[in-house]
């Protein structure tokens, strides 16, 4: 039985307040409260307890335990950074974008707080370079904590002292992988790095480092505030919470829905408007483009992390696309993959050439050239790209194209026996993509 | 230790050890393109996907450290097909030129796609085409269409050269390595990207279009430019010597890397100045004839005032068993005891203190007297560099000008000129020294294990030295000797003289009338003696001077007769390097027109002397220490402090001078075209005073009546008031200047250097 939805928003706090980017207003609503009970309690290993406790788990697209990612930190006296991944950049998502131009403060009160209970001196914010908005959005609002005695030399007047930096992406995919964020954010070109040494005991500049997602880290106010147990009441055992998804595609209300982890697929589209009238859904992909896509058949799959393994899928960064029958699906995999393709690194071989040939067959295979053939080379092709690419971009330029192929094998064979699509989709133009 | 096992076999390594190095331990290669030891692993090429149990997926053995009861398996369906994979992967935008790729048969993209490829191609699609022949360097080309990306080249200038020259340009399969803004890689270890390369990507510019791999001999040897003997592999094709390569010796932790001053020379061998006719008194002549006259005269000598008044001269660059047949030929033949090595400085090494590289590597303090490992003996500042990286090393520049650098960064003192060897003396006298001097003593004294490179030119510092040793105590201290001749060491164990005072001696004998005749192997007295002008009045005095070698010494005229020798890379034979180790080295070529190898010649000399020489066996490596020369047993510590010199008038420029195997190695028209046009340096606010423009120019040097002209450049490295001559250049000579009496500096007229040229 899918938990109920909750009467406000935790997350998305500006969907019931106006303008509560602004410090004033978002102190009016509670602000900064959670924080200054933390730094009453003085008790840094207390939150860390908290987080493993509330069972939060990171919303960038891992889902890795929140509480115990942090306690991977060692213990050996040198100076701990926390690095915010805001680098939104999978397709299908648009949840921290939100979240950071609609409700900074609160990222900065969650920051504030992950960075007391680490021991961080200093915490940085990776920002995809398009969130112009969501930057200077971010910016204001730390320059209003610094004046308001937030951030500095003293936090709230507690000795704990805080520096925060705000720094902007130049435009790619993999910068969004946490080890060629960290690169890029060095002033390097944004490749992944060997692990280990892992971030937490070499991340930035060489010091022990955590890296989390906004929509994670903004978690931590109400958590404070309220407790494991509050947060417990959504979602399932091991998926606990509320979980802000996109929804975008073939529904009549695109945008991000704040919804606990038990709802069903079907649930949410129907809360997102459901698809177009006189449609059906043909296909979902739930993470963001680089999960593999279900089915309708699979509607009723819940959300949380271990069904949509389950079901052969992922939950991701939450990006959830719908598609429905007028979806010519060969289209869209070789757009997904051409996208792959153009922000693979270049670092691996597989990734790099993978990606390349990949996309060179689906668009031969668009035009009408495809030969039966093709479709085994391709699933061949992406079984020598997953699980041999350098980071996890490899894995991810082939699940949709992989799944595709499984579920809609037909449509495949349609486009190569009848040399066109069938659906009569018009083939996009590569030389703009 | 860590236990595991790789195929069924177990081994146990230190913790640390990638998956890699443990398999290449049992014998068992996994392929590997963007792996490498020196550089470390990055995983980009993942051609060295193995199977490890308990692990889902594929690991690569580069990027994977051992850990206790793994188990690995380098082959299996999975792995097969994974490296299938990746092998078609790298092929797919691969031009498949290799019928004109010069690396064709060298190719680790070949022998791979050979051993593990499936041998089928798949790919329908167009290949991307890029750009064919980038120059990235004087020397260098890069093919972009058959990189495979592993960014060895990238990794090596950036992170262990420290010269960031190469990069990542562009995004996913656009990416290609290129030139950092365009600007050539002009680092003087670039060309070991060629060596690095695994695949036909990077290709040497002298070699390209040369030879195939079945028309070439290519033989193990040693860089015969400066005393570090860096093992390489000399190909020949046709009787000539046409590429040099890095020759890594696993054995000794040496990777085989050079410097493009090595690399880049072996031409010298086919150059036009090389002696391949013999001279007689001026004239071209057959060598049976002159070996015969030579001869004839020498014996008329010997009868006429005996041994003693002919005298030997050998520049050592010959192979040790060359320089022990000269020996025998001028202590049975002649019967002289006046044989030396000539040396381009003053200074003796006491031999006990004789160091070698495993010492630099593992050493925690380093002393560079006088000596600028990068300038003078680059692939040391490699190793130091490498030391480094392993271990922290505190570095101390003692010297008349700057001897650290950025990619070696360590705490500097500067000498007034001529006061290097004062300055260590105060240093060790340890009388009222301040702040910074007072550290410098502090750290020879106490650092666990000192190396000294020192490059011999204040001959005041061996004793001093020997008294550092003695201070030290327990703790070891080596010196590694930066200066040449290249195989000076090779002549001691032939048993030949190498004090600077037993060259000086024959050299005086000569001024003085005191001499009949000359021999010189390979030796210039006028290019190469410290003190030039001695040179000069001994050549000038002698009455025969009967010169054999490769290059014969301006001027010719006073030559009685000239006899070619055969080179490097054209006789088998044995060198000594700068820690006295004996290496040997093969011949891959043809010694030119009438060039012999000295053992032949010499014999040829005394038969036609009257005295035939037989010459005994002899093993150079005989009683030594390993393949090392024997040192002798440490000496007691002498006292310690040197007189300091009075200072030089205000306002005189005075002269330093230093090794550069840029400005030493021998001609090359392969190095022509990255000869340094301006080898004198200047401090910038003196090169502002004379009007000397940013890029440099020419300057005039004078002393007394000698006036000299040369290019000159900018060097804050180069203490103000001082301008720096590197030893043996021929516009310049700093073995004619008196270093001591200071020096007249002004812009050159570009008028009347044009009026005077020829």
């Amino acid at each position: 039985m899918s938990s109920a939805r909750p009467d406000r928003h935790y997350l998305l706090r500006q969907r019931d307040v106006p303008d509560i980017h602004q410090l004033e207003v978002y102190r009016a609503h509670g602000g900064y409260e959670a924080l200054k009970q933390a730094l009453e309690a003085n008790q840094p290993d207390q939150l860390v307890e908290l987080a493993k406790a509330s069972g939060l788990r990171g919303r960038g697209g891992a889902g890795f335990p929140t509480g115990m990612k942090w306690s991977f930190l060692p213990k050996d006296g040198r100076a701990r950074v926390l690095v915010i991944n805001a680098d939104e950049g999978e397709p299908g998502t648009f949840k921290d974008r939100e979240l950071i131009e609609g409700n900074p403060h609160q990222l900065i009160e969650g920051m504030i707080i992950t960075c007391f209970a680490i021991r961080a001196p200093e915490s940085y914010v990776y920002v995809r370079g398009e969130f112009l908005h969501g930057y200077e959005r971010l910016t204001a609002a730390i320059r209003e904590a610094e004046a308001a005695g937030i951030l500095g030399a003293e936090v709230m007047g507690h000795p704990f002292a805080h520096r925060m930096f705000v720094y902007r992406g130049a435009g790619a995919y993999i910068c969004g992988e946490e080890t060629a964020l960290l690169e890029s954010l060095e002033g390097k070109r944004g490749n992944p790095r060997s692990k280990p040494p892992f971030p937490a005991v070499a991340g930035l500049y060489g010091r022990p480092t955590v890296v989390n997602n906004v929509e994670t880290i903004m978690n931590l106010p109400p958590l404070v505030l309220k407790g494991a147990d509050w947060y417990r009441q959504w979602g399932t055992e091991k998926s606990p919470g509320l979980k802000v998804m996109s929804v975008s595609g073939h529904v009549n209300r695109p945008g991000n829905y704040e919804v606990p982890l038990d709802w069903t697929l079907a649930e949410l589209i129907e809360a997102a408007g459901g698809v177009r009238t006189g449609h059906q859904v043909k296909a979902v992909i739930p993470g963001g483009s680089s999960m593999p896509c279900m089915p309708a058949s699979q509607l009723d799959t819940p959300i949380d992390y271990e069904s949509l393994v389950e079901a052969g899928s992922m939950l991701g960064s939450g990006g959830c696309i719908v598609m429905d029958d007028s979806t010519c699906i060969v289209r869209a995999v070789a757009r997904v993959v051409r996208f792959y393709r153009n922000e693979s690194c270049g670092k691996c071989t597989p990734c790099r050439e993978g990606t390349y040939w990949l996309t060179d067959i689906m668009d031969r295979l668009e035009r009408g050239d495809g030969e039966m053939r093709d479709l085994d080379m391709l699933l061949d092709v992406s079984d020598n790209i997953n699980g041999k690419a350098f980071c996890p971009l490899g894995d991810a330029a082939v699940g949709f194209l992989v799944s595709a192929i499984k579920h809609f094998r037909g449509e495949f064979q349609e486009h190569i026996t009848g040399q066109r699509c069938p659906l009569g989709a018009r083939q996009y133009d590569t030389a703009i993509h | 230790m860590i236990q595991l096992s790789i195929d069924g076999r177990e081994i146990s390594v230190p913790e640390g050890t990638m998956v890699v190095d443990a398999a290449a331990k049992l014998g068992i290669e996994i392929p590997v393109y963007c792996y490498h030891q020196a550089l470390g692993p990055l995983g980009a090429c993942r051609i060295c996907l193995v199977e490890i149990e308990k692990m889902p997926k594929l690991q690569t053995a580069c990027t994977t450290a051992v850990r206790e009861g793994m188990v690995v398996h380098t082959g299996g369906p999975a792995v097969e097909k994974g490296r299938q994979g990746i092998l078609e992967f790298l092929l797919i935008n691969h031009p498949l030129d290799c019928p004109v790729c010069d690396k064709g048969g060298e190719c680790f993209l070949q022998d791979y796609s050979f051993w593990y490829g499936s041998g089928k191609n798949r790919f329908e699609e167009s290949k991307i085409q890029r750009q064919k022949d980038y120059p990235v360097s004087d020397y260098i080309l890069l093919d972009q269409e058959r990189c495979v990306l592993c960014q060895r080249c990238i990794r090596f200038l950036g992170e262990y050269v420290g010269e960031e020259q190469l990069m990542l340009e562009g995004r996913g399969v656009h990416t290609v390595v290129s030139t950092v803004e365009g600007q050539p890689a002009h680092s003087p270890y670039a060309g070991n990207v060629i060596d690095l390369c695994p695949v036909g990507a990077l290709l040497s510019e002298p070699y390209h279009f040369k030879a195939r791999p079945w028309n070439i001999e290519r033989e193990e040897t040693v860089c015969s430019v400066c005393p570090v003997g860096c093992a390489s592999l000399v190909t020949g094709r046709d009787g000539h010597p046409v590429r040099l390569e890095g020759r890594p010796q696993p054995d000794l932790d040496d990777y085989g890397f050079l410097c493009d001053h090595g690399r880049f020379t072996y031409d010298f061998v086919n150059h036009p100045a090389r002696l391949e006719q013999a001279f007689l008194d001026g004239k071209p002549a057959s060598a049976s004839a002159a070996v015969a006259a030579v001869g004839e005269r020498l014996a008329r000598v010997v009868e006429k005032s005996g041994g003693g008044a002919v005298a030997v001269l050998t520049g050592a660059v010959h192979t040790v068993e060359e320089e022990w047949a000269l020996a025998q030929f001028a202590r049975e033949s002649i019967g002289t005891s006046r044989l030396a090595v000539l040396k381009p400085v003053a200074g003796d090494l006491p031999l006990p203190l004789l160091g070698t590289y495993a010492d630099l590597a593992a050493a925690t303090g380093v002393l560079l007297l006088g000596a600028d490992p990068y300038e003078a003996v680059p692939v040391m500042h490699l190793k130091l560099r490498a030391a480094r990286r392993a271990h922290p090393v505190a570095v101390w520049g003692l010297g008349d000008r700057v001897l650290t650098r950025s990619t070696l960064p360590g705490e500097d003192f500067v000498a007034e000129p001529g006061q290097v060897a004062a300055r260590l003396g105060v240093v060790l006298g340890g009388e009222a020294l301040d702040g910074r001097w007072a550290e410098l003593r502090r750290g020879l004294l106490e650092t666990e294990r000192l190396v000294v490179l020192w490059d011999g030119a204040d001959p005041a510092a061996a004793a001093l030295l020997a008294a550092l040793a003695g201070q030290r105590g327990e703790r070891p201290t080596a010196v590694l000797p930066t200066h040449g001749p290249r195989n000076w060491l090779g002549a001691v164990r032939a048993g030949i003289s190498a004090e600077h005072a037993a060259a000086a001696r024959i050299l005086e004998d000569a001024a003085e009338g005191r001499l009949e005749a000359l021999i010189l192997l390979a030796a210039d007295p006028l290019r190469d003696f410290p003190d030039g002008d001695l040179a000069a009045r001994a050549l000038e005095r002698v009455p025969a001077v009967y010169f054999a070698g490769w290059f014969a010494p301006e001027p010719r005229h006073a030559l009685s007769a000239m006899l070619p020798t055969a080179a490097w890379a054209e006789v088998t034979g044995t060198y000594a390097n700068m820690e006295g180790r004996l290496q040997v080295a093969h011949g891959a070529a043809a010694a030119p027109g009438q060039a012999r190898p000295v053992r032949s010649l010499v014999t040829a000399l005394a038969r036609a002397m009257g005295h035939p020489l037989r010459l005994p066996d002899f093993d150079p490596f005989q009683d030594q220490d390993g393949d090392r020369i024997a040192r002798p047993a440490k000496q007691p510590a002498e006292s310690a402090g040197a007189p300091a010199r009075p200072a030089l008038p205000p306002g005189e420029w005075r002269v330093l001078t230093g090794d550069m195997v840029a400005v030493s190695h021998p001609p090359s028209e392969i190095a022509e075209r990255t000869r340094e046009p301006l080898p004198l340096r200047l401090h910038p606010h003196d090169a502002d005073e004379l009007g000397l423009g940013a890029p440099g120019g020419l300057i005039e040097v004078a002393q007394g009546e000698r006036r000299f002209v040369a290019g000159a450049r900018r060097d804050a490295r180069i203490p103000a008031g001082r301008v720096f001559i590197p030893r043996g250049l021929a516009d310049v000579p700093a073995n004619r200047l008196d270093h001591g009496a200071g020096v007249k500096i002004a812009l050159a007229d570009p008028v009347r250097e044009e009026v005077a040229a020829p």
